[in-house]
């Protein structure tokens, strides 16, 4: 055995040989082999000399990776945005977007003008993040024209919140008030472009804190708050108009959110509700636009603001049992909002009446393409893409709602020439997601009147005129 | 009579009750480098109970180990360290210059420099010495692998760093340039440098790697004392370094804890008869003479230097030689 053969071949041999070698090493020999074997025998610990080493600058190098690992930012980018996080994940900043372009064509409106129209309905670069583990923020402004058109950029959501626990948690700025449920949905996943008729009876964001919390994991959530209080479907102006304050609060139950149930487990139900008072004679305590807007967003219904100067005066409550249930690629929701609201007149005869004006609604939707449905949308299983087999996800949608205005509102508060008393609204859609991205919606919906129908070019006269048809088109983006 | 005894006993139930009310639990943290930590476990056991006694307030010192610049920058990072207790002055200077933490004039708040114990840079060789290592020179031959940690990471390492320049500077027609050449050579033989001492005893001891070990004086006598009595062999060379790792009460953070008497109290035990015992007992050599001589046989005599007298104290020789461009990255430019 020649010392260089043996060497070439201990250099060639996998460290676990090395035993097989010492084991050969440590038989009986003849003398004559001694020295080879004793050479043998430190090649075999050089050898594993190299082996040690080797581990042990592998294993440096990994605690040197760890390490390095725990003091660098991680930047993420993807379908959901932007984000940049601290190694600790203590501090998290992420930018996300919604910008939706609609189109709306109505048929057959009479003398109506300026309402067949593109719409930048929402342009929203939105900030949110984390601060020192536990302290959250959301930062959304709006350059999107909103529901009626408009050039003025609003501060939709600006709030801090204090996440002690996920049941224990304290939000403080501008947010949606905790009371309607498809207000409630996120901008980006109602199946409809337009909300429904009960979101007219809400109220939509307004400034306050609110205490709040998921339980077990969302089986119930709890939010209960102080706001400046606003009109029905109002957005606060960013400062109250009066000096009470709001009263809101909700409890949703999902009691079977953890279950493996199938069939139970997208069962949820709960309570919504408000009480307020307004003290001033303005009309900031009205609804949004001093009435109340149909899918198209056309006005329907007006108090007399103008020739009898109404205004909110006084308690003002809503209550609204709403539920949901989602199964595979079937989704329902169900809502009921009734909004009871004192207002008075200051043209004789001057007079106050608590109105009571209530409406609901059923939405229904199947995703076509058997994806889940759920409340915060729907994610294709297989994006579009025309190099590939994706074509996203398809649902279908239809939603019945009606909207009934409290008969003492007529003649007093509101002319019954041109406001209707009541709306009844159905609608079908269909929604494309191309991906977790992009949506493209279609849908047709008709509105029918109880009243108004007077004379008169402008809304609610020329809305209430005939029944609303409307064919309206979105595309969304949003990440 | 009656109102008197209801008056003693009305006041030794307030005195009893103010008392209870007035203890308090306390926690401070103590950020160290690596062959500290079985030292200051038993030292903050001797310490919690002495503080008891002295103030009646119960006191958990936590423990933080690392390299020692890792560890220093840790702090400046925002780790909220009552008192650290580091390798060397350089990693506690940065306290105060690049983390305002600390005022410039700490080493002067207590004796000794802020060094209650010292420690000296010894060999540890596996047992027979089958390298034949005596002394510094026996490091730089060829076949020898030697182990110590990265003197960027570790504070020990950079004891052992400057150790090993000191006696080559010493030889015959010694120079920088010569200690260089010898520093270049050394580190040839270096296989795998961990970033902190600690890690450094463990690749020696428990992976089996190299020949000899630089390490602490301290932490040479625990590893053989963890790893088996018989398998390594202490060997110290004719001549080594001082270490006097320094020790300070981070001021603003115990300040903002409200830990500032207790932190001054737990570095002052230090320098007490008790702490200098177990100091010790954990093989560091104590400052105060009486416990040094009850010790005497424990630690082997050798001739020692400062950083002061061969390198002109920390600040020059942290730039001198580990700062970049430093003689530590001159000798290992291939």
């Amino acid at each position: 055995m020649k010392p260089n053969t043996t060497w070439n071949k201990l250099t060639h041999f996998a460290p676990g040989r090395a035993l097989l070698v010492a084991m050969l090493a440590s038989a009986p020999l003849f003398p004559a082999q001694a020295e080879s074997i004793d050479e043998l025998k430190q090649l075999i610990q050089q050898l594993d000399q190299k082996v040690r080493i080797l581990e042990r600058k592998a294993e440096i190098e990994k605690e040197g990776t760890d390490e390095k690992a725990k003091t660098t930012p991680r930047i993420t980018v993807g379908n959901s945005g932007l984000g940049v996080s601290s190694a600790d994940t203590n501090f998290v900043f992420q930018l996300h977007g919604l910008v939706q372009v609609d189109n709306r064509n109505f048929f057959n409106d009479g003398p109506i003008q300026g309402n067949d129209t593109f719409l930048l309905r929402r342009a929203r670069p939105i900030f949110s993040g984390t601060l020192y583990h536990d302290f959250d923020f959301l930062f959304v402004p709006d350059f999107g024209g909103g529901a009626r058109g408009s050039s003025a950029v609003a501060i939709q959501d600006a709030y801090l919140n204090y996440r002690y626990e996920p049941w224990v948690q304290l939000r403080v700025g501008k947010f949606k008030t905790p009371v309607g449920l498809e207000l409630l949905q996120s901008d980006a996943a109602t199946y409809l472009n337009e909300r429904g008729l009960p979101s007219s009876l809400v109220p939509n964001r307004d400034v306050g804190i609110q205490l709040w919390g998921d339980i077990a994991g969302g089986v119930v959530s709890y939010a209960a708050g102080i706001f400046n209080g606003v009109g029905d479907a109002q957005n606060t102006s960013n400062a109250d108009f009066d000096d009470s304050r709001e009263f809101a609060g909700r409890v949703f139950a999902q009691p079977f959110k953890n279950s493996s149930n199938i069939s139970l487990k997208g069962i949820g139900f709960g309570l919504g509700g408000s009480w307020g008072s307004t003290s001033v004679t303005n009309t900031a305590g009205l609804p949004s636009g001093n009435g109340f807007s149909t899918d198209g967003q056309q006005q329907f219904f007006s108090y007399n603001t103008t020739g009898a100067g109404v205004v909110g005066d006084g308690n003002h409550w809503r209550l609204s049992p709403q539920g949901y249930y989602y199964r595979g690629p079937l989704g329902l929701m169900a809502e009921y909002v009734v909004s009871d609201q004192r207002v008075s007149r200051n043209v004789a005869p001057i007079t106050a009446a608590n109105l009571q004006n209530t409406a609901w609604q059923v939405t229904a939707s199947w995703v076509l393409t058997g994806e889940d449905a759920t409340f915060t949308g729907v994610t294709p299983r297989k994006p579009f893409d025309l190099h590939g087999s994706g074509w996203g996800a398809v649902q279908a949608v239809a939603r019945y709602g009606e909207l009934d205005i409290d008969n003492g509102a007529f003649p007093l508060f509101a002319n019954p020439a041109t406001s209707a008393s009541e709306a009844k609204s159905w609608s079908i859609g269909l929604n494309w997601y191309l991906n977790r991205n992009l949506t493209i919606k279609g849908s047709y919906a008709r509105t029918t009147f109880d009243g108004g129908g007077g004379a008169g070019a402008t809304a609610p006269a020329a809305v209430t005129r005939q029944p609303e048809e409307l064919f309206s088109t979105r595309f969304q983006l949003a990440f | 009579m009656t109102n008197i005894r209801r008056f003693l006993l009305t006041g030794f139930l307030v005195a009893g009750l103010t008392s209870i009310v007035a203890a308090k639990d306390i926690s401070i943290l103590n950020v160290s480098y690596d062959p500290t930590r079985e030292f200051y476990v038993d030292f903050n056991e001797a310490f919690s109970k002495h503080w008891k006694e002295k103030t009646g307030d119960t006191v958990s010192v936590k423990q933080s180990h690392g390299g020692s610049g890792k560890q220093g920058r840790a702090i400046i990072d925002g780790l909220e360290a009552d008192v650290a207790t580091l390798a060397l002055a350089y990693d506690v200077d940065a306290l105060h210059e690049k983390g305002g933490l600390i005022p410039a004039d700490w080493q002067k708040r207590l004796p000794n420099n802020s060094s209650p114990y010292t420690s000296t840079v010894v060999f540890l060789v596996r047992k027979g010495n089958p390298k034949g290592i005596k002394d510094w020179a026996d490091l730089a031959r060829d076949g020898v692998s030697v182990i110590t940690a990265n003197p960027k990471t570790s504070g020990g390492a950079r004891w052992n760093y400057l150790a090993a320049y000191g006696w080559a500077l010493r030889q015959p027609g010694g120079s920088d340039a010569t200690a260089r050449q010898y520093l270049a050579k050394l580190f040839k033989n270096v296989p795998v440098r961990d970033t902190g001492a600690r890690g450094s005893t463990l690749t020696f001891a428990q992976r089996g790697i190299g020949d000899v070990l630089i390490a602490w004086e301290n932490e040479a006598i625990l590893a053989v004392k963890e790893f088996g009595e018989g398998k390594f062999e202490l060997v110290s060379p004719s001549v080594s370094i001082l270490a006097e790792p320094p020790v300070t009460v981070v001021d603003k953070v115990a300040k903002r804890r409200g830990t500032e008497v207790v932190a001054k109290g737990y570095l002052d035990y230090l320098y007490s008869d008790e702490g200098q015992e177990i100091a010790a007992k954990n093989h560091f050599r104590p400052r105060s003479t009486a416990v040094l001589a009850k010790h005497a046989s424990d630690f082997t005599k050798l001739q020692l230097f400062t950083i002061g007298e061969v390198f002109g104290g920390w600040t020059k020789a942290q730039k001198e030689h580990f700062a970049d461009g430093g003689s530590y990255d001159e000798i290992n430019k291939p």
